[in-house]
């Protein structure tokens, strides 16, 4: 009898029961679009993607305090505040481990954060092994991130690209007809935030195509690990490239302030790579060989 | 050195065919991605093109020669429209194949059929008739087979490796297609002139 009143409860317990892992561990994953590890090492876990270079960190969360940027370009993904510093709707394409999101709906917890992620599994264990947990106001759907852009009737204050495979680019997400759907759904004021590898000669590729949409891109040169983040408005004026026309952005909301120093990011601020830029190639929907250019590797990076 | 003519237009079929598909990747992907599903629908569409147009040509290739040649030039001249049609108007029907259907899959399964279906499979139906050609050359049927088949192959192959690592990295998918047309139209010709030459099978 006992027995009986207890089985539902156990047969409810048992997928949470399999999904909280606890302990040091490391765990593969072969999924329908990547190759995925995940790896706790006390109270922190990684999520990466295997690619031919290796492996990339795709996200980490420090479980003790979740707010913790523990990915530095996921710091510099806040440069869009000095641009449009109340974001109320934001549009993220790639989910990764959601290392941005924690700290993002603590701040802003009046804003909503769409997030298009093209794998299941990435989004699965988000959930149960980096905790993440989705909301009304921080919804995941799972579909190709220019499909959603395209159906997508809303407009937003930022739109954030960060969608990898792996170490592996999607073509369709780097061509000039993309960024210009995603111009189109940018709001007045409204910035696209787009994660980019600065590595390879895709890089100048991806700035040349950028600046053919966008008429202000302002580049953030992430410290170790090549990423460099672009922030580029749809606007010509007011002039937004120069840094003394930035907000200070004083007054962080407070679950912001100890997680980010807006001062840091500002210092990442690097030039635009005018000579590269002018000898790349743009990237179209009908002429983007994505896979080759990002291949090639840049001779200087520092530019 | 019409057998050299011959097996080197088979061997451009095979290229036409399979490059065909990585080109078609390259339009569908602004419309619909490159998730697996993309892949599934695309790979599932060429092979059934294959399967299909394997029996028209085996089913052409029965009918006296007077009736044969008239298939033949029809088969090309279907494969040559269809692919003018994905050339010239391959990206606009696309944008409007999304815009009408919401739900992605049947916009792939139509955008597949609607644009890719119909030439690879009559590209796919002259595979027969080379076999039949040489057939009635005075080579053995099962060798025949053999030898068509596994040229055609070494051209899938061929068209394969040279869309992806020659092509694609330095042309724009519009300009390749207008390529696929111009290489269709005269190996078509090509071949439709060579298996008229064809000797008639002796009764039995």
């Amino acid at each position: 009898m006992k027995i009986r009143h207890f089985l539902p409860l156990a047969l409810f317990s048992l997928p949470l029961l399999a999904a909280e892992k606890t302990g040091d561990y490391v765990e593969s994953f072969d999924t329908t679009y990547n190759s995925l590890t995940v790896e706790r090492q006390g109270s922190v876990v990684e999520l990466r993607a295997r690619s031919r270079r290796g492996e990339f960190i795709e996200s980490a969360v420090d479980l003790n305090d979740p707010l913790k940027l523990v990915v530095a370009y996921t710091r510099t993904l806040y440069a869009g505040l000095f641009f449009q510093p109340k974001p109320q709707r934001v549009l993220m394409v790639g989910l990764g481990g959601a290392g941005f999101h924690r700290l993002f709906a603590a701040a802003y917890p009046q804003a909503f954060l769409q997030t298009v992620e093209l794998d299941p599994k990435v989004l699965e264990l988000t959930q149960t092994r980096l905790g993440f947990r989705p909301t009304d106001r921080t919804p995941v759907t799972t579909m190709d991130g220019r499909l959603y852009v395209k159906r997508s009737t809303q407009k937003w204050d930022w739109i954030i690209l960060d969608a990898f495979r792996g170490g592996f680019v999607p073509p369709h997400l780097k061509t000039q007809e993309f960024y210009r759907e995603c111009a189109g759904q940018l709001a007045d004021g409204g910035v696209f935030i787009t994660n980019l590898h600065a590595t390879t000669e895709l890089y100048y590729a991806d700035l040349k195509t950028l600046s053919s949409v966008f008429p202000q891109v302002v580049l953030f040169g992430t410290a170790g690990r090549g990423n460099v983040i672009a922030c580029a408005v749809k606007y010509k004026a007011p002039a937004v490239t120069d840094p003394a026309a930035w907000p200070a952005v004083s007054g962080l909301n407070p679950p912001l302030q100890g997680h980010l120093d807006l001062a840091d990011i500002r210092a990442e601020h690097i030039v635009w790579p005018t000579a590269k830029v002018a000898q790349a190639q743009l990237l179209t929907d009908d002429f983007a060989p994505v896979e080759f250019l990002d291949v090639v590797k840049v001779n200087d990076t520092k530019e | 050195m019409t057998l050299l003519a011959f097996h080197s237009l088979v061997v451009v079929l095979g290229i036409l065919s399979m490059g065909f598909q990585l080109l078609a990747s390259r339009l569908l992907n602004p419309h619909f991605g490159s998730s697996i599903i993309v892949w599934a629908w695309l790979i599932s569409t060429f092979l059934a093109a294959f399967s299909l147009g394997s029996m028209l040509g085996g089913w052409m290739s029965a009918q006296p020669r007077s009736q044969r040649s008239r298939w033949q030039i029809s088969a090309a001249s279907l494969a040559v429209l269809t692919l003018a049609f994905t050339a010239f108007f391959g990206r606009g029907t696309l944008d409007h194949i999304e815009l009408a259907f919401s739900e992605p899959g049947t916009g792939l399964l139509v955008s597949c059929f609607g644009l890719f279906f119909v030439p690879v499979t009559m590209l796919s139906s002259f595979g027969p008739q080379c076999v039949q050609y040489l057939a009635a050359r005075g080579t053995a049927p099962g060798a025949a087979s053999g030898v068509i088949y596994g040229i055609s192959t070494v051209g899938n192959i061929a068209g394969v490796m040279l869309t992806a690592f020659a092509l694609i990295p330095h042309f724009p998918v519009s300009t390749l297609l207008y390529l696929w047309l111009a290489v269709a139209i005269l190996s078509l010709a090509g071949l439709i002139a060579i298996l008229r030459t064809a000797p008639e099978p002796a009764a039995t």
